[in-house]
């Protein structure tokens, strides 16, 4: 078990020889892949002591836990493949390399940890190797890396201090031993943990990171980490919190503040995705809506709305990461990734076209893509507990359908801006071949992970539900496909009206009050990291302040009272001899009187 | 070699041999520094051959009888052990690194001479088992850090040197006046003789409120906190050693030994101290987002994570005193380690104003890295040491109080805001105005190595902390 994590790190060791490098990058991926796949389906505990107080080191292999390794491992391996074609001959690319395969390890001991502390010491080492892959992007990215490892790690101090409360209230910190009731101190528990779970997923208000990452990190980062991994590893955690820790009702505070986060992180999101102009921005804003959709599922706490989000959560990873890798195809052999100066590419990379068009079905929740299935059960969920967040989610998939209207619109079809352009490199095909025949394979064939993998998690209790197959309500379904309609007709709509693929949605962005707010976000004004920066400056001020004023008293006051002291004794001693005489008497008379007494 | 014998050389290797030095200086430069390299490593090696004894639960004492009950009792305890062993480690790297720093300024004898006995004072104290006795080495390291401090004799350093001086010892006399009320109460100024005729009960208010003048004045904390930032003044390795690594630890280990290990104390003072400290955390983190000058900005960091290891202590438990313990370690390295770093951009560079620094990464590759290795492990972030310490101290802590532990979460906040801000501004983006280079070898070896030890000490954190447990049950007297 523990030998993905070894294996990375001997590779780590290796990374010194520079031709060698890509070599073992690709077969280090490739051997954490081959052991995922034995340890598939095992079930296995190893324990050892640790530290002491309480503090063990202990790994658990379970199904879901087996699982969310295995498909680690399989990106890891696919997108290595991709990055190592991609990063070739850019500086860094080496010590990129390792930091992907550190990390791969340090998610692999996250995921398999069956001790809380165990578990965030992985987790928020992640954090570093994310600021090293981010700061590798280029000159520049160090501020966007440093963005991100503010979030991130506040975040994380948030989930230290939940992890504290929980061993205070269950009294161990081993995982599957902890049961807490979401009452007082619990509560707030179960808040710190999601925190930290939801912004490893990358969920509003802790995203903003992610675009600015979009534009300065190395491309197959984001198809890694913002795409599969980190999404993985927040919806595991937060399907581990709210299933296992925490007994939580459906109908209970944090299932509504779950339910809320997801449906204005999915909205919110995807409205931003909209109007990008930028293929890699428009998709990081769409990684971090899907996140929405994933958190309104598990947080609907109903079964079919839990076993949605998990679905969800491996359709996003394949969708989504393939997305980006061909927005790496494109930026490899055009050289940009601007929507304006791209165009017409479909018939010079018709590969790459079509795993797009695949991809982009998928995620737009057509049938009879993966995203579709997960979709339904998720909306299902949903409309159970409300109807508002029903229409929340409905209302990001027509928006999600738009933009990716727009977008393929925009780079694919249209007239070519540049002639020569040619196919990708074979070995950054292949991995984004994989990944969409998986999209489909998991689309038709839906029961394979449905009732092999995400029903078991559940456990028992669940007989006669079946989740796989066609979605149950038919209204549901009815309702889906007229928004997808509505989407094509609104975008043929904004194209007969502006004449552009790229200028379609328009309309939306330059509607009456949406522009502003818009203009407002693309500036930065609404980023809660900059309004915490800001807060910080504030405080930061106020303390110094309260500093200088402690110090006045040292530097100023001291000195000065001491001058005021010692002045009015030097002027008693004025050398007049009467003067003296009376001190004298005085000092008599009251010795004498002390003395009476 | 006999145990007591080592733990007299220990103490008085290094704080005789240290009048030595001026005269060996005299005649060799290279003699003179190869005299101070022994007597720093003279304590670290008698420290570290105590430790196999003392962890399997066999303390080292020795006594001479004096009159008045100030007997002079050396004791070696796991705490004592474990704190002699992190001051003089760091106090070693630290003078090695002041052999390449130091070495083109003038009154190089004075230098070592203080250095040496400042590190012998420090190992007094730690080992002292009588308040007379702590209370002489306590101002012994006032001293040697009053001459260090205003080491470059300007006009203003030494005004500082004196402020430090006045602060520290103002609240010194306090603390003796505390240790005489004990006097008066018990007629002994002996730690075990004390602790026997006290009996369980708690030391009264007084006493306490007195003798932690002397501690929150020694270990800058809020209101007493300022001579710290004005004291990087001094020479870079003279800050790493005294504020961050080894003198400023002085109040945090008298706490531990008067207030954990010996007296029990009032209730409040489990509230009032962790409270002071959470003030002192947040306003010192504050003030560290605002400075510009790169060791003011490192010494108020020394103040916000001083108040994490008094939390620890303050709120007691198990795991919360092995937290502040393990944090004294982590930070020491850590802090250390970053004084060190700050000291070879200084040098590279002829400034110490941030704002006319950047993209130094490209000219000094490896202080970079360790500077960033030793702010992680600050910051607390896993893999390094200083996550084990803060997790420890904060779980200790939200255990006992709330409000006061969320508090501390937003000074852990604050940390990872100014550190990051400090690290952009010197190393990263565009270069700044002046020309700079790499420091000598033997600079950036050490701070290589202090770097690489916060790594280390995280990943095998089982070590320490077995080391620390063993303290720690100790103190609590399982």
């Amino acid at each position: 078990m523990i030998l993905p994590m070894v294996l990375g790190i001997l590779v780590f060791a290796l990374r010194r020889a520079r031709p060698a490098a890509d070599l073992c990058a690709v077969i280090a991926t490739a051997a954490n892949l081959a052991v995922s796949i034995l340890l598939f389906k095992g079930n296995a505990v190893f324990s050892r002591a640790w530290i002491g107080l309480g503090f063990e080191f202990s790994l658990r292999l379970y199904n879901l836990s087996a699982f969310i390794i295995l498909a680690m491992a399989a990106f890891g391996f696919l997108l290595t493949l991709y990055s190592v074609v991609f990063m070739r001959g850019k500086s860094g690319a080496c010590l990129f390399h390792a930091l992907v395969l550190i990390s791969l390890a340090l998610a692999n001991g996250a995921v398999l940890a069956n001790n809380l502390i165990l578990m965030l010491f992985f987790w928020e080492a992640l954090g570093i190797t994310l600021w090293g892959m981010i700061a590798v992007g280029g000159r520049h990215s160090f501020r966007t890396a440093t963005k991100a490892f503010i979030i991130l790690g506040i975040c994380d101090l948030c989930l230290m201090a939940g992890i504290a409360v929980c061993g205070h209230l269950a009294g161990t910190l081993t995982i599957s031993k902890i049961t807490i009731t979401t009452g007082g101190l619990g509560g707030l528990a179960f808040i710190f943990m999601a925190i930290g779970a939801i912004s490893k997923a990358g969920s509003m208000p802790f995203h903003t990171w992610i675009p600015d990452a979009a534009t300065d990190a190395p491309l197959p980062f984001m198809a890694i980490f913002p795409g599969a991994l980190e999404k993985l590893l927040g919806i595991y955690l937060l399907t581990r919190i709210s299933l296992d820790m925490f007994t939580l009702s459906p109908d209970s505070w944090a299932s509504f503040a779950m339910m809320s986060v997801g449906a204005i992180t999915l909205v919110g999101a995807v409205l931003m995705a909209l109007v990008q102009k930028d293929y890699k921005r428009l998709l990081s804003y769409h990684a971090i809506s899907q996140v929405g959709y994933m958190i309104l599922g598990i947080g609907t706490l109903l079964p079919v709305g839990i076993i949605g989000g998990l679905f969800h959560m491996i359709n996003n990873a394949l969708y989504k990461s393939c997305l980006f890798l061909t927005g790496g195809s494109v930026e490899k052999q055009t050289g940009t990734t601007d929507l304006e100066k791209l165009g017409g590419l479909g018939r010079m990379m018709p590969v790459t076209f079509i795993c797009f068009i695949i991809t982009a079905a998928s995620i737009s929740g057509v049938p009879p893509f993966n995203g579709f299935f997960s979709k339904e059960l998720i909306y299902d969920g949903a409309l159970e507990r409300g109807k508002i967040f029903y229409f929340a989610a409905i209302f990001g998939s027509f928006l999600t359908a738009a933009s990716f209207l727009k977008l393929g619109h925009a780079a694919f079809l249209g007239k070519p801006q540049k002639e020569d352009v040619k196919e990708a490199p074979v070995a950054m095909l292949v991995p984004m071949i994989i990944i969409a025949g998986l999209c489909i394979l998991f689309g038709l064939w839906n029961s394979l992970p449905i009732t092999e993998i995400f029903r078991p998690i559940l456990g028992p209790g669940l007989e006669g539900h079946n989740f796989a197959g066609w979605p149950a309500n038919k209204n549901l379904v009815l309702v889906t496909i007229l928004v997808l309609i509505a989407a094509v007709a609104n975008h043929l709509w904004g194209f007969k009206r502006t004449g552009s693929g790229l200028k379609a949605v328009d309309h939306i962005h330059y509607a009456p009050g949406l522009r502003t707010v818009y203009e407002k976000t693309e500036k930065g004004k609404l980023d809660p990291y900059n309004l915490g920066m800001k807060l910080a400056d504030v405080f930061a001020g106020a303390a110094a302040s309260c500093d200088k004023a402690i110090d006045w008293i040292y530097n100023n006051f001291t000195p000065s009272a001491a001058g005021v002291i010692t002045g009015s004794i030097v002027k008693l001693h004025d050398g007049n001899y009467r003067t003296y005489m009376l001190w004298s008497i005085a000092a008599t008379a009251i010795i004498i009187s002390f003395l009476l007494k | 070699m006999l145990n007591s014998n080592l733990l007299l050389c220990a103490v008085f290797v290094p704080t005789i041999g240290a009048f030595a030095i001026p005269f060996i200086g005299r005649f060799s430069g290279i003699a003179r520094n190869a005299a101070a390299f022994i007597l720093v490593f003279v304590p670290l090696a008698a420290s570290a051959l105590l430790a196999p004894a003392v962890l399997s639960g066999r303390p080292v004492t020795l006594s001479y009888t004096l009159p008045l009950g100030c007997d002079f009792t050396l004791t070696a305890d796991a705490l004592a052990v474990f704190m002699a062993i992190v001051s003089s480690f760091i106090s070693f790297v630290i003078v090695l690194y002041s052999f390449g720093y130091i070495r083109k300024y003038s009154h190089l004898s004075e230098y070592y001479t203080m250095v040496v006995f400042f590190i012998g004072s420090m190992m007094g104290l730690v080992y002292s088992a009588n308040l007379i006795f702590i209370y002489l080495f306590w101002e012994m390291t006032a001293i040697a850090s009053w001459r260090l401090i205003g080491f470059f004799r300007e006009k203003t350093f030494v005004l500082k040197a004196d402020k430090a001086f006045l602060i520290t010892v103002f609240g010194a006399l306090l603390m003796l006046l505390g240790f005489i009320l004990i006097y008066t109460e018990t007629g002994s100024f002996d730690l075990s003789i004390i602790k026997s005729r006290l009996g369980p009960g708690a030391l009264s208010n007084t006493v306490v409120l007195l003798i932690l003048f002397g501690i929150l004045s020694k270990s800058a904390t809020l209101p007493f906190h300022t001579w710290l930032p004005d004291a990087g003044v001094a020479p870079s390795p003279v800050t790493a050693l005294l504020h961050a690594a080894v003198l400023v630890k002085i109040g945090v280990y008298v706490y531990a030994r008067l207030f954990v290990a010996t007296f029990s104390i009032g209730a409040i003072w489990h509230t009032v101290v962790p409270a002071l400290a959470a003030i002192s955390a947040l306003v010192s983190a504050g003030a560290a987002l605002v400075e510009t000058d790169i060791k003011r900005i490192i010494a108020y960091s020394t103040v916000s994570q001083i108040a994490f290891i008094f939390l620890g202590l303050a709120v007691g438990g198990e795991i919360g005193l092995a937290g502040a313990l393990l944090y004294i370690l982590m930070h020491g390295l850590a802090k250390g380690g970053l004084f060190l770093c700050a000291g070879i951009v200084e040098h590279g560079t002829h400034t110490k104003d941030i704002t006319k620094m950047g993209g130094l990464f490209g000219v000094m590759p490896m202080t970079a890295v360790s500077f960033l290795f030793c702010a992680f492990s600050v910051m607390g972030v896993p893999p390094f040491g200083g996550f084990f310490s803060k997790y420890m101290v904060i779980s200790g802590a939200l255990s006992n109080n709330t409000w006061i532990a969320m508090t501390f979460l937003v000074g852990a906040f604050l940390t990872i805001l100014y550190l990051f801000r400090l690290f952009n501004m010197v190393f990263m983006g565009e270069e700044g105005t002046q020309s700079a280079r790499e420091g000598s070898r033997i600079m950036v070896f050490s701070v290589a190595i202090l770097g690489a030890l916060s790594l280390v000490a995280g990943i095998c954190i089982q070590y320490p902390a077995s080391f620390v447990e063993t303290a720690v049950k100790q103190m609590l007297g399982f």
